[in-house]
């Protein structure tokens, strides 16, 4: 049995390492490039969100390279349509004669069970590659969020990119707790050194689907892009939030926070754009940017409730949905006239306070 | 005595969910009701420039008509509707309230929302019986949990009559000898005939008897278990299409015809499973999109290749 499943940013490490600690045979899927977009949509239904379009693309290549099992992670609770992603991936490779076997990982407690039956690991050794995952899940973005601090900052471009591209390179190879424990040490040592002029720089949060926020290959590494221009980029949505706020039943606080704009769910993550723009607002940013699949569902009901806060706030808001017709320069175009509004308005709220 | 109090009513959407009942409900609560006229041009040129670009045509028709009820009612009614049963609605469904409040002006792009106040109640029947949350929506109103309850049981009567009636009549056309073509749509998109380009119409004059998904009865449907074949859905109307699929599939059916609005999520998921349903029985099967741009002669066209190919 060959395991693959979807690329999704770095997280796609994690979830490798996972599958080879749990002793499974693992093909990693290959990072998402145009081409595997275009392999996915061939076959994919056409109304069907961006997300499931690129997991075929990857599917394909892994199967390519000899996969025959899929792990498909789905949605439990949130009235979104990632609930019926892999029946529907599983309809779609069927009727291209790619036979591969699905393992839906639904978010609940059958996740131990489930792992128990395909990789046949004792239980001592699923509690510890599970702590082991979420402990390079927490790496993951702890290194995510430190380069957005530095990025803006540092002296030499590019400085913290090959660090950090490095850092995850070598994270592909470890196996053991201690060789994670030194390699987090030395990487946030190598992070040190990056010569940064401590200033204050424009700081922009984003917003939006978790799968296009966390994918830099999707998002045509906005995160990058910003921070090269100069910009702070703040990002509360990530694999570890999603989990907590499950965990600690944080649905409840903020639908409380929102309750003028929103008074109820509207499925997957719509909520929390809500709510993180509010604080994105509070705390003083110069800019909110909302990434979404086009025509996802939670994302574009709420995106009218984002602009009614841009425009009662003034606040710069910039929304990019994401599809297959989408290409690089028209994105990096917009973003780059953001970010010329984002400065402006930096510059006079800064002359403002003085 | 001073004029009843107008509630406004959108014509579109979750109206057609429960065509009738809340009208007749409203009305015997001693209010006065105003529906918004059938869909038109302008109704959904409105629409369109009002709502959110990337959601779905249906939405996007409902908006129009709320903004032709503006200023025309006291209060316009907008549910929030969550569940039925266990079942979800379209999670679009339950922002409609707060969307209502915030559209945005057709020229200046922004946000005013619509001037007449919005009459909201969520009806989560997984959390509290319909019942009473119409009798909260009813205090609401300043009216007596009596008259509530009785207004209710009108509604349910009269929703029940032309249920029957329907019933019956889709029966009667599955017993025909010409052509059956069974429609597959939610219910907005079926009885709305100038979104649906007058589809009814159009079948009939082809030779063919058109029967909705929606006025096959339910009486004694079965329930269906989840396999991975087919998932079991959590949407109402995904469940109901898809037991009333099976339903259908036990007469003598010659096509079928799904209609879904552009951008409509849901439908992308439900297309997949019901286009497999029709394949695996060999009941030829077409797939039509609507949206503010669909032609009619192109329309057309594809419904007349589509009879030809039946035998």
């Amino acid at each position: 049995m060959k395991i693959t499943f979807p690329y999704w940013g770095n997280y796609t490490i994690a979830f490798e390492l996972l599958a080879k600690k749990l002793g499974l045979e693992v093909v990693p899927p290959e990072k998402t490039t145009p081409k595997t977009i275009e392999k996915g949509v061939k076959i994919a239904p056409e109304m069907y969100c961006f997300p499931l379009k690129v997991n075929l693309g990857n599917f394909l290549e892994a199967i390519e390279r000899g996969a025959d099992t899929i792990l498909m992670p789905t949605a439990l609770g949130g009235s979104c349509r990632l609930r019926y992603y892999a029946f529907v991936q599983d309809k779609v490779l069927k009727e291209e004669g790619k036979d591969a076997n699905f393992i839906i990982f639904d978010q609940s407690l059958d996740i131990f069970s489930k792992m128990k039956k395909i990789s046949r690991a004792s239980f001592f050794k699923m509690i510890s590659a599970t702590i082991f995952t979420l402990k390079v899940l927490n790496f993951i973005e702890k290194l995510e969020k430190k380069a957005q601090y530095l990025r803006p900052r540092e002296i030499e471009k590019g400085d913290t990119d090959r660090i950090l591209n490095s850092a995850f390179k070598r994270l592909r190879e470890i196996q053991k707790f201690s060789e994670l424990l030194k390699l987090e040490k030395e990487v946030s040592k190598e992070l040190d050194q990056i010569k940064i002029e401590r200033k204050k720089v424009p700081k922009v949060g984003i917003v939006g689907e978790i799968y296009t926020v966390c994918d830099h290959a999707i998002n045509f590494e906005i995160e990058r892009k910003l921070g090269n221009l100069g910009i702070e980029v703040h990002r509360e949505m990530s694999l570890l939030y999603h989990l907590k706020k499950k965990i600690f039943f944080k649905d409840f606080f903020i639908q409380r926070k929102i309750k003028p704009y929103l008074g109820s769910t509207v499925g997957g993550h719509g909520r929390d754009a809500i709510y993180e723009m509010l604080k994105y607002v509070k705390e003083g940013f110069d800019g909110v940017i909302q990434l979404l699949p086009a025509y996802c569902m939670p994302e574009s009901t709420v995106r009218p409730i984002l602009e009614k806060i841009h425009q009662e706030t003034k606040i710069p808001f910039l929304s990019l949905s994401l599809d297959e017709q989408v290409a690089e320069a028209g994105i990096d175009t917009r973003i780059e006239a953001f970010v010329d509004v984002v400065k402006n308005y930096h510059q006079h709220n800064a002359n403002r306070c003085e | 005595m001073a004029s009843k109090m107008k509630i406004g009513i959108p014509r579109a959407l979750i109206y057609w969910k429960r065509p009738y009942f809340w009208e007749v409900f409203f009305e015997n609560l001693g209010f006065e009701v105003l529906l918004s006229p059938e869909t038109n041009k302008e109704i959904v040129e409105i629409g369109v420039k009002i709502s959110d670009p990337e959601t779905c045509f249906s939405n996007k028709v409902y908006f129009g008509h709320l903004k032709w009820l503006e200023e025309k009612c006291d209060l316009i009614f907008v549910p929030r509707l969550r569940r039925k049963g266990n079942f979800e609605y379209c999670p679009k469904f339950f922002g409609l309230p707060d969307l209502a409040k915030i559209l945005v002006h057709p020229h200046t792009k922004f946000g005013v929302g619509v001037k007449t106040k919005i009459l909201t109640e969520t009806f989560d029947e997984k959390k509290k019986k319909f019942e009473e949350s119409l009798v909260k929506l009813g205090k609401k109103l300043g009216k007596q949990k009596e008259e509530i309850e009785k207004a209710f049981q009108e509604a349910l009567k009269k929703e029940k009559e032309i249920r029957e009636k329907q019933e019956k009549e889709a029966l009667e056309k599955l017993e025909s000898n010409l052509k059956k073509i069974i429609l597959i749509s939610h219910p907005y998109n079926l009885y709305d005939e100038y979104v649906n380009l007058r589809i009814k119409e159009r079948l009939e004059k082809l030779g063919v008897v058109p029967i909705f998904i929606e006025e096959i009865p339910t009486s004694n449907i079965e329930h269906l278990t989840s396999n991975f074949e087919f998932p079991q859905f959590h949407w109402e109307f995904a469940k109901e299409i898809m037991e009333k699929i099976n339903e259908i599939l036990k007469y003598e059916i010659d096509g079928a015809i799904e209609i879904s609005s552009f951008a409509c999520g849901c439908d992308a998921v439900l297309k997949e499973f019901v286009e497999k349903k029709f394949k695996e029985n060999k009941i030829p099967f077409l797939y039509l999109i609507i949206d503010e741009h669909t032609g009619e002669a192109g329309f057309q066209t594809r419904l007349e290749a589509f009879i030809d190919t039946i035998p």
